[in-house]
């Protein structure tokens, strides 16, 4: 009988059923040439598996087990095509997949994450919170009069179901990040960071508040909202309460 | 349930002898072997909360590895496609040579052939997985795995030379 390459290498590799794997079997006992190509194969797998095997027994270099414990990028020293390869960092929309992941209980755990623009971290309870920049235009910036220029754009605030104050914002940056925080526990909690539109060029100036919100931004402000958005009085009023309920 | 951070991490240090060789399968450098995986590290870690609980960690993270290889692959365009110069393209190896000899025979043999060949190689004849998995982590259908496994092993054997005892 005459075997294809394919099912020769497959023999070999273990890959084939029960009827052709017997099928070759008994073959090759009759056929030294197939029993060869068998042959052949194997020893491939087993010049492969001397010569890289021995990486096993390396010790781990110290930089791999410090990144799986999260520690800042470390590069060895040296150039090489890779180090110049921006080192991975947190970039922003690695974080809007984070945090949207964490939207609805989904905890990291005792992680604090870094971004490049410090506007976000994750509590120690898994939450990701607003801070920095971002933490205080939240707080301090009225969506009826912000500061032209301003690095963070929020849009509209309101009262959530549950009585919460919450805010969505958009970063006026090249991230072009949009999403939605709510004042709990004296912090500004993420509910959902999505990617918004290309960001206005600097020149272009103001975008009007509440438009060009990424559709995950404006579904979860739609599902938190009680009410309406609240005009420019409740606003100021809310932030003179430090947005307590 | 979803992997919790701690276990995630302390599964990938049980991996990491497992990644480093795959990512020296693809890369021949020891240090860009390494660099692979430790950017496939941190890019796991990001995506912690993609990896399905019912799939094997290992595959998912020799996705990332390749991944990675493939992103430094277009990053270093075309010159660096990592082929033989003409005047060593001939047999390389010899019977003769000491274990790490023999590792640079075979890493010079791999880094000679096509990016997707040398993957379909390096999961299964030295990470040992299945055609199925290995079609997988490579996204592509079987049939297509097992072409390039082909065509990678007959590369390999006439580079290699037939110096571990089987005959032509």
């Amino acid at each position: 009988m005459n075997f294809s390459d394919e099912t020769v290498m497959a023999y070999a590799d273990g890959e084939l059923d029960g009827a052709t794997r017997a099928a070759v079997e008994a073959a090759m006992a009759s056929d030294p040439q197939l029993a060869q190509r068998v042959a052949r194969h194997r020893a491939l797998r087993g010049r492969l598996h001397g010569a890289l095997d021995p990486v096993l027994d390396e010790p781990v270099p110290q930089r791999l087990l410090a990144s799986v414990q999260g520690a800042p990028a470390q590069r060895r020293a040296g150039k090489t095509p890779l180090q110049h390869k921006a080192a991975p960092r947190w970039s922003w929309p690695q974080w809007g997949a984070i945090a949207a992941s964490l939207v609805g209980g989904a905890l990291l755990g005792p992680l604090l994450w870094r971004t490049p623009a410090g506007a976000v971290h994750v509590s120690r309870d898994g939450q990701v919170l607003a801070s920095g920049a971002l933490a205080r235009a939240l707080t301090e910036q009225l969506a009826s009069n912000q500061p032209p220029g301003a690095p963070v754009q929020i849009g509209v605030s309101f009262r959530a179901r549950n009585g919460d104050y919450c805010r969505t914002f958009v970063l006026r940056d090249e991230s072009a990040l949009a999403g939605l925080a709510c004042r709990a526990h004296q912090a500004w909690r993420l509910e959902v960071l999505a990617h918004g539109p290309a960001p206005p060029a600097a020149a272009a100036g103001y975008r009007p508040a509440g438009s060009a919100l990424p559709a995950s931004v404006t579904h979860t402000l739609d599902e938190l909202i009680a009410g309406e958005p609240l005009d420019a009085g409740a606003e100021a009023a809310a932030r003179a309460r430090g947005w307590q309920p | 349930m979803r992997a919790a951070p701690q276990e995630l991490r302390e599964a990938l240090v049980a991996l990491l002898p497992r990644l480093r060789r795959f990512a020296r399968a693809l890369a021949r450098d020891a240090h860009d072997a390494d660099d692979l995986v430790q950017i496939a590290v941190e890019r796991a870690l990001t995506r912690a909360a993609q990896l399905r609980p019912d799939a094997p960690l290992s595959s998912w993270m020799f996705g990332i590895v390749r991944n990675a290889w493939l992103d430094e692959l277009r990053a270093r365009g075309r010159r660096a496609r990592l082929f033989a110069p003409e005047e060593s393209a001939e047999q390389i190896g010899d019977a003769s040579q000491g274990a790490h000899a023999d590792l640079l025979a075979v890493q010079e043999a791999l880094a000679r052939l096509p990016e997707e060949q040398r993957a379909a190689v390096a999961l299964v004849l030295i990470e040992g997985l299945s055609y199925k998995e290995a079609a997988h982590i490579m996204e592509v259908p079987i049939g297509t795995l097992t072409s390039r496994l082909a065509r990678g092993r007959e590369a390999l054997q006439e580079m290699l030379g037939e110096t571990t005892g089987a005959l032509r």
